[in-house]
């Protein structure tokens, strides 16, 4: 077969990602969040996207980087879930890569496990490695439900810190 | 029967689900009637008339299992003999529910359920002594004997004719090739009966005759091609014949024109072109009209008015329709408010020119007519409360039975209009209320008679407006409930501190059993029972917004009142900052804005209190914590005093904004699983603004147990990263 997959780069930290073009919305950039109370830190809020209310996840601190802030070429991927709108912050997009579909490869058995089952396969572009993304995956509830317990449970820690300084 | 892929009969189907829902009520109905006055021959009719719609209906769809109970239910209801048999109404409920479960069982696809203990008791009931066949309808009449009519056919064709309506003898010929010839049946019958009255169908559906063609006898004042037009549907019908047994009475056709000259067509005086034309129709002799000559000579024959013209009038619109046409309103009303901030920064930048008055003007009338629309469009989703009320009388005769109590419902302002969405979704919470009161409101009649109570106890349903939200009611006249037995209870189950139950008030030992948890079986046993599932009660009004109130009176009753807001989607808020954020309130739960100095801040029991006009008023800090080392005296604060429930509260604020009209747009709840916020808007400027959920917020503060160090009701809407930054900021203040 010698398909072709039309894939959506963008960079979180120092990898490139890819998902199909097909599941994307738009890209716009980061407008003015508005944070939600007693949400898990890397959901950074609701933002206005021309009359509708849309969440945002900050794809970076779902993926480690806790310290990310939002800088000007950041961009927000708006794809849609579930017949729902999502967010996803991520440090920036740019490119349309064409991938063809013996250059991808299954994911190694360690990313199956993991809290990255989101990973469906890695591309071979040009000598670059590109990590292709399941979004429904990504946002499925069940996954944020987890992260969500995660971060609570550290949210509480951090909330006895600050006790503890006061 | 497999299902007809023709998108024709999916549309039949639900158009079926829809009206069947209305047929299972009015036979709900129906019987109650017949308990109360058993053997009422009348009744028991109105009962069959609505099986056997049920009946063509089902059958028109193809649901051969529904339509065949139907069928057998209509047969036994039909013998004489049956109106006397003392278990009817009995049987008649266990119908109604049967032929629910099995509607929900087509409509959802999943297996139908067991309907064999229905049909034995039909089979009793035709196996009854007395009963003799008499049936109503002769079948295996040839479909050409066509004066051979039944005393109940004849009798309608002779007061049709007293009305003046001609009648006309309707034979469709329908398509061979038409794959559900009962369906054709079925849509020919609603088309025909748009224009008239039908008075007699035939042959019978169950006859074989029936998939070959239908006859009717029809009263109708309309032409006949009008008639013909309507009934030729392509590839349903093949053939229609059309011909007048009887002409309108001239006069008293003219009697029925004239009093319907209000309708727009009848303008002139005397209407001499109406009554040509019903002169026309009587001049005319019994002729076979094709199907394709429908326009010809009489095209001056006037609409006359269809003789239901409340029927037509109604429209069956999806809600999803509507709700969209609502949603572009808000979107219109925010434009609006971008429309009017423009304005104000063009009047700042050129304050003398003169156009400014135009604009002012155009954007009044723009949005006076924009309240308009919204009200209008807000009226589509109102019902009456009624269609929720009128399925209680049954649920209290089933639990009133269940409980071995002897109970009246009375039902009053059924008919003031709430949003279909909150009518929708308090319709179980209402239920859940309802059984409460006669399972465990009301006593037994011997206890009732002992207290010197009436042995029937009453329970009532009430609703009304109060300013802008609607007030529903369930009262009985039971025994109330004991609120010290609730504190008892909570202390009990270890949900409050003896020493803090003591404190409670009357109101607030009642909102104990809105607790989850609250409900244990020993409860009901023990003492009134209520509590029983009150928690979700609680959880579904304040998804609404909606707040419930119990007031009682140990020994002369409860009542539960449920306030509702009018409507979900638009709402009057204030709007404050706290932490350079700006979040909205509902206005309705702001009833005074205060300033006061941090100095007048008492502490009470490591919570803070603010003495407001002679009241103490419990505090809420939305955000950080007062600073220490600040004196005091000199820190001014806004407080908004909020009402939830019956009790005030006092919420801290950085400072406010003002009130706007905010159109809610939902959170992703898939995302986000907090309580605190109900939802979002747009502001003009494009902000986004969040919603708090009052009843949330208090509960929030009221469940974060006091700790030892300092007060702990501050910080609710602080995120992770404020929480950081003023941790750091304390404890460089400290080092």
């Amino acid at each position: 077969m010698n398909r072709e997959l039309h894939i959506v780069g963008f960079q979180v930290g120092r990898e490139t990602y890819g998902v199909p073009i097909t599941s994307l919305h738009e890209i716009v950039r980061v407008p003015e969040i508005t944070a939600v109370p007693d949400a898990p830190d890397y959901l950074e809020g609701v933002i206005n996207l021309r009359g509708k209310i849309v969440s945002v996840m900050d794809l970076r601190k779902r993926f480690g980087d806790k310290n990310a802030t939002i800088r000007k070429q950041n961009r927000i991927l708006v794809v849609e879930h579930s017949g729902k709108l999502a967010g996803l912050i991520v440090d920036s997009a740019s490119e349309v890569l064409k991938i063809a579909s013996e250059n991808v490869e299954a994911p190694p058995a360690a990313f199956q496990e993991g809290g990255l089952n989101c990973v469906t396969g890695l591309g071979k572009v040009d000598g670059r490695l590109i990590v292709l993304l399941d979004m429904t995956r990504l946002l499925a509830p069940g996954n944020l439900t987890q992260q969500n317990s995660n971060a609570e449970s550290k949210n509480g820690k951090t909330e006895a810190r600050a006790a503890s300084a006061r | 029967m497999t299902n007809p892929p023709d998108e024709r009969a999916a549309e039949l189907r639900a158009l079926f689900f829809e009206t069947s829902q209305e047929l299972l009520q009015a036979l709900n109905e129906e019987t109650l009637k017949l308990e109360k006055n058993p053997g009422d021959e009348e009744i028991v009719r109105s009962i069959r008339r609505t099986v056997h719609t049920l009946k063509g209906d089902s059958a028109a769809c193809g649901l051969r299992e529904l339509s065949e109970l139907a069928h057998q239910f209509e047969d036994a209801l039909s013998l004489e003999g049956t109106a006397a048999h003392v278990a009817l109404a009995e049987i008649a409920f266990a119908a109604a529910d049967v032929f629910a479960e099995m509607i929900a069982a087509y409509q959802s696809g999943i297996a139908l359920p067991d309907v064999q203990a229905l049909h034995q008791k039909i089979r009793e009931l035709t196996a009854s002594p007395g009963a003799r066949k008499v049936r109503r309808k002769k079948k295996n009449i040839a479909p050409d004997s066509r004066k051979d009519w039944s005393a109940a056919e004849k009798k309608a064709i002779a007061e049709a004719q007293k009305a003046g309506f001609a009648l006309y003898e309707v034979v469709v010929k329908i398509d061979p090739h038409c794959s559900m010839p009962i369906a054709a049946r079925q849509m020919i019958q609603l088309a025909i009966g748009s224009l008239g009255r039908v008075l007699v169908v035939r042959p019978d559906p169950s006859s074989p005759a029936a998939s070959r063609q239908v006859e009717f006898i029809f009263a109708s004042l309309q032409a006949i091609e009008q008639i013909a037009a309507k009934c030729h549907i392509p590839t349903i019908t093949a053939d229609v014949n059309i011909s007048l047994i009887q002409a309108a009475a001239a006069k008293a056709s003219a009697d029925v024109i004239r009093s319907e000259a209000t309708a727009p067509a009848e303008t002139t005086a005397g209407t001499p072109n109406s009554t040509q034309s019903s002169e026309v129709i009587s001049a005319a002799p019994p002729v076979a009209v094709p199907p394709h000559t429908a326009v010809a000579e009489h095209s001056a024959s006037p609409d006359l008015a269809a003789p239901q013209p409340s029927v037509e009038n109604i429209l069956r619109v999806e809600a999803g329709r509507i709700d969209n046409v609502l949603n572009l309103v808000g979107e219109l009303i925010i434009g609006k408010s971008m429309l009017q901030q423009a304005m104000n920064e063009f009047g700042k930048r050129y304050p003398k020119e003169l156009l400014r008055g135009k604009f002012a003007d155009a954007m009044a009338f723009q949005s006076r007519v924009l309240n308009d629309l919204q009200r209008s469009v807000m009226k589509i989703r109102m019902v009456p409360v009624e269609q929720l009320f009128r399925r209680f009388p049954r649920i209290v005769r089933d639990v009133a039975r269940l409980c071995n109590r002897e109970v009246d419902l009375e039902l009053c302002g059924q008919e003031t209009d709430l949003d279909k969405g909150i009518l929708d979704a308090i319709a179980e919470p209402l239920t859940h209320l309802v059984r409460n009161a006669v399972s465990h409101g009301i006593e037994p009649a011997e206890q009732r008679r002992a207290q010197g109570k009436p042995p029937r106890g009453k329970i009532r349903l009430n609703a009304y407006h109060q300013g802008n939200q609607v007030l529903v009611e369930v009262s009985d006249d039971g025994r109330g409930i004991d609120s010290q037995m609730i504190r008892n209870k909570a202390i009990e189950l270890g949900m409050v501190v003896a020493e803090d139950a003591a404190r409670l008030s009357e109101a607030e030992s009642l909102d104990l059993i809105f607790r989850p948890g609250f409900s244990t079986a020993e409860h009901i046993t023990e003492v009134s029972g209520r509590g029983v599932g009150m928690d979700v009660v609680q959880s579904v009004l304040q998804r609404l917004k909606a707040t419930i109130h119990v007031e009682t009176r140990l020994g002369v009753g409860t009542t539960f009142r449920l306030k509702l807001p009018l409507t979900l989607a638009i709402i009057k808020a204030l709007m404050f900052w706290v932490e350079q954020r700006l979040y909205a309130i509902p206005l309705n739960a702001v009833s005074q804005i205060a300033r006061t100095f941090e100095s007048e801040v008492h502490q009470v029991d490591n919570y803070e209190v603010l003495q407001f006009r002679n009241q103490v008023l419990p505090l809420l800090r939305l955000g950080r914590a007062p600073a220490p080392h600040v004196d005091r005296k000199a820190q001014k604060l806004f407080v908004l005093v909020i009402t939830v429930g019956e009790r005030k509260y006092g919420l801290i604020v950085d400072s406010l904004e003002g009130e706007e009209e905010l159109v809610i747009k939902a959170l992703d709840d898939q995302t986000f699983a907090t309580d605190l916020v109900n939802g979002a808007s747009i502001l003009g400027d494009g902000k986004v603004v969040l919603i708090l959920n009052l009843p949330a917020v208090v509960e929030h503060v009221s469940r974060m147990r006091p700790g030892a160090a300092g007060t702990t009701n501050f910080g609710l809407l602080l995120n992770h990263a404020d929480r950081a930054r003023l941790a750091l900021g304390a404890a460089e203040g400290h080092a």
